[in-house]
């Protein structure tokens, strides 16, 4: 009975957490909003401003669906699958997907979401190619992500992990990203960058101490602004599930684009010592805030998890 | 994992809870397409909206084909943050465990004679999207048929795309000096219908025929028949659901001689959710297969993981260069 107990107030907990962006960003005008009808990328309006030197500016709160932790609509576009109103496709292979219209459904419980919250979060095709003799290590990293994960205990979520800076600043020589820490079951601690653009190289990597984020490096290829990271540990995992870990090897190539009020994100990964071939996510794109006066709200403490109630596998 | 719970300001929990139930009060207002670039096998076929199907009984077969993707977990929605969006088809990669009996011709053997037993070990790693599928098995010899003292034989047949190849080792080959891929492509089209007749492959099938998928009744109970398409073409899929509107049987046939290797019967039972982590996914707990009317396969699944877990399927270069020549 107590077991029983501890099973359903862990999953109830859980489902509270994995709320908690929600009420973070619904404070904030333009933002994400939880109620999406469907995953499709948002179009750009509005013209692309430059800066002085005639490159796109960056500048502003971006957010939106290319979020990582805002809720399955947001999960299910990270990984490329694009559900519309009459169908779903995987945009990576060009499968269609069977889907059903949204008709007057069943209420489910807590558990039901979760279950089908992971399922969606994980069906599309876009995986990076492990070596074989990384396959089950990275299976079972994901399959026990309750205990493995890094970012659960308050770590930082790393580079490429981190996706999408929520606010950007671009002057002639740096960029400065933020990244907010996130409550949720996804939890990730506050984090930021600060990024050269001045025309340095890498510092040789047997010089560089591994780090979460790595030694960034950008410069603009036309309007595209490319940001090229070394210099890792090897702690942390390269996509928000999946269980997807690296070496300290790993080079990751972050390419932004500009177009009026959307950013495009991709990041490629290189990591010849376990993976079989460079992997790149799927596109996201983020919405700038229209608001102008909006900020960025203060990021609630990182609360590393108590998994001594969490006694069943089930995961985000 | 150190118990840190004790460490969480109580200030920084109550904030949370508080945020947290204002998340759900906000909220509570608040076969796969074998299109053309999925290659081979039984492509995936259906998507669009499923309930589009046209045909004399479009509205039947389409309610019955979403009732059917509901009784094994197929069809899903999650009130995460996506309780506006349509359900979806969820099944992608699964992993199967059994064991049983599987059966097959001794080399010597004439027409008409039993096929040799032999207790297997089974473990199947399968993807719709795209297509693909690794069947690894341990045989030894058992029952009438069985050679004294005979060793275990243990095989990996895999297909993907228009490839199909046996590996001396998980992902043989795609690292210098690790196993060997052996191309076997004549065996793709049959090792590519185990992935069709699987319940799941014969829902998203069914879909994905679209008005050719018809709804009958026999016996009472609810048949579908569907023909499969790209390198299954030419095959016919028969599929009585049960009285749960879950897969209980699937025949397959095929006018054209060429693939007459390809009738099978399948009868799957004993329905329930067999993942170590709970999925609300049900498969099958008893698979029995006959092929040309031998027994091939008798058995029974262990544990099914269907949380999409990462299986990927590498062609080996050796493979693709044998398929171009």
């Amino acid at each position: 009975m107590a077991t029983h107990f501890r099973f359903r107030r862990g999953i109830i907990t859980a489902a509270l957490l994995c709320l908690l962006p929600a009420a973070v960003f619904a404070q904030n005008n333009g933002g994400p909003r939880m109620d999406h009808e469907n995953t499709l990328p948002p179009s750009p309006t509005g013209p692309t401003p430059r800066t002085q030197d005639g490159h796109p500016d960056l500048t502003g709160l971006w957010n939106g669906l290319a979020d990582n932790l805002l809720g399955v609509p947001n999960q299910m576009h990270n990984v490329g699958i694009e559900v519309g109103p009459d169908s779903t496709r995987d945009i990576h292979s060009g499968v269609q997907i069977a889907t059903w219209p949204l008709q007057n459904r069943q209420r489910q419980n807590n558990e039901q979401n979760e279950r089908a919250a992971t399922l969606l979060r994980r069906m599309g095709s876009n995986r990076p190619i492990y070596k074989p003799q990384y396959w089950q290590r990275v299976k079972d990293f994901d399959a026990n992500s309750n205990e493995e994960d890094p970012s659960n205990n308050c770590m930082p979520a790393g580079v490429p992990r981190m996706g999408v800076p929520s606010y950007i600043a671009q002057t002639p020589t740096y960029l400065i990203f933020v990244y907010p820490g996130q409550g949720g079951l996804i939890a990730t601690a506050t984090s930021y960058r600060m990024i050269p653009t001045d025309g340095r190289k890498h510092t040789n990597l047997e010089d560089l101490d591994g780090t979460w984020n790595g030694e960034a490096i950008g410069h603009w290829e036309g309007d595209t602004m490319v940001v090229d990271t070394i210099g890792f540990n090897s702690t942390s995992w390269f996509d928000q599930l999946g269980g997807y870990f690296h070496s300290e090897n790993m080079h990751v190539i972050e390419r932004f684009h500009r177009d009026g009020n959307t950013l495009t994100w991709t990041a490629t990964v290189e990591d010849p010592d376990v993976l079989l071939e460079p992997w790149t996510t799927t596109p996201r794109v983020a919405l700038l805030n229209p608001d102008p006066k909006a900020v960025l709200l203060e990021s609630l403490p990182c609360s590393e998890r108590d998994f001594a109630h969490v006694v069943t596998k089930e995961h985000h | 994992m150190p118990m840190r719970g004790s460490f969480i300001r109580v200030s920084a929990k109550r904030a949370m809870m508080i945020a947290a139930l204002a998340a759900l009060a906000l909220q509570t207002a608040g076969g796969q397409s074998n299109d053309s670039k999925s290659g081979a096998g039984a492509k995936p076929m259906a998507a669009g909206t499923a309930g589009a199907a046209a045909g004399s009984n479009a509205s039947e077969v389409a309610k019955t084909l979403k009732t059917a993707a509901e009784a094994v977990g197929l069809a899903r929605w999650s009130g995460v943050g996506g309780q506006h969006l349509p359900e979806v088809d969820v099944i992608n990669t699964m992993e199967i465990w059994g064991s049983g009996t599987t059966y097959s011709p001794a080399p010597s053997s004439k027409s008409g004679e039993p096929w040799t037993a032999f207790k297997t070990d089974y473990h199947v790693a399968l993807g719709y999207n795209p297509p693909a599928m690794r069947v690894e098995m341990t045989r030894t010899p058992a029952g009438a048929g069985a050679q004294g003292g005979a060793a275990s034989l243990h095989t990996i047949e895999v297909v993907h795309d228009v490839y199909a190849w046996d590996e001396s080792e998980i992902g043989a080959d795609l690292v210098a000096g690790k196993g060997t891929a052996t191309p076997v492509m004549a065996a793709a089209n049959y090792r590519f219908l185990q992935l069709w007749i699987l319940p799941y492959g014969v829902i998203k099938a069914a879909l994905a025929a679209g008005d050719k998928t018809k709804l009958s009744t026999e016996n009472g109970a609810t048949v579908l028949t569907f023909p499969l398409s790209g390198q299954l073409a030419g095959v016919t899929v028969k599929a009585t659901l049960d009285s749960q509107h879950e897969v209980a049987k699937v025949e397959t046939r095929s006018d054209n001689p060429a693939l007459t290797d390809l009738a099978t019967e399948t009868e799957y039972s004993d329905y329930a959710d067999h993942g170590e982590i709970a999925t609300d996914v049900k498969s099958p707990g008893h698979i029995v297969r006959k092929q040309g009317g031998h027994p091939v396969l008798d058995i029974q699944v262990k544990m099914l993981d269907a949380n999409n877990p990462y299986l990927v399927f590498p062609v080996p270069e050796n493979v693709k260069k044998a398929a171009a020549h």
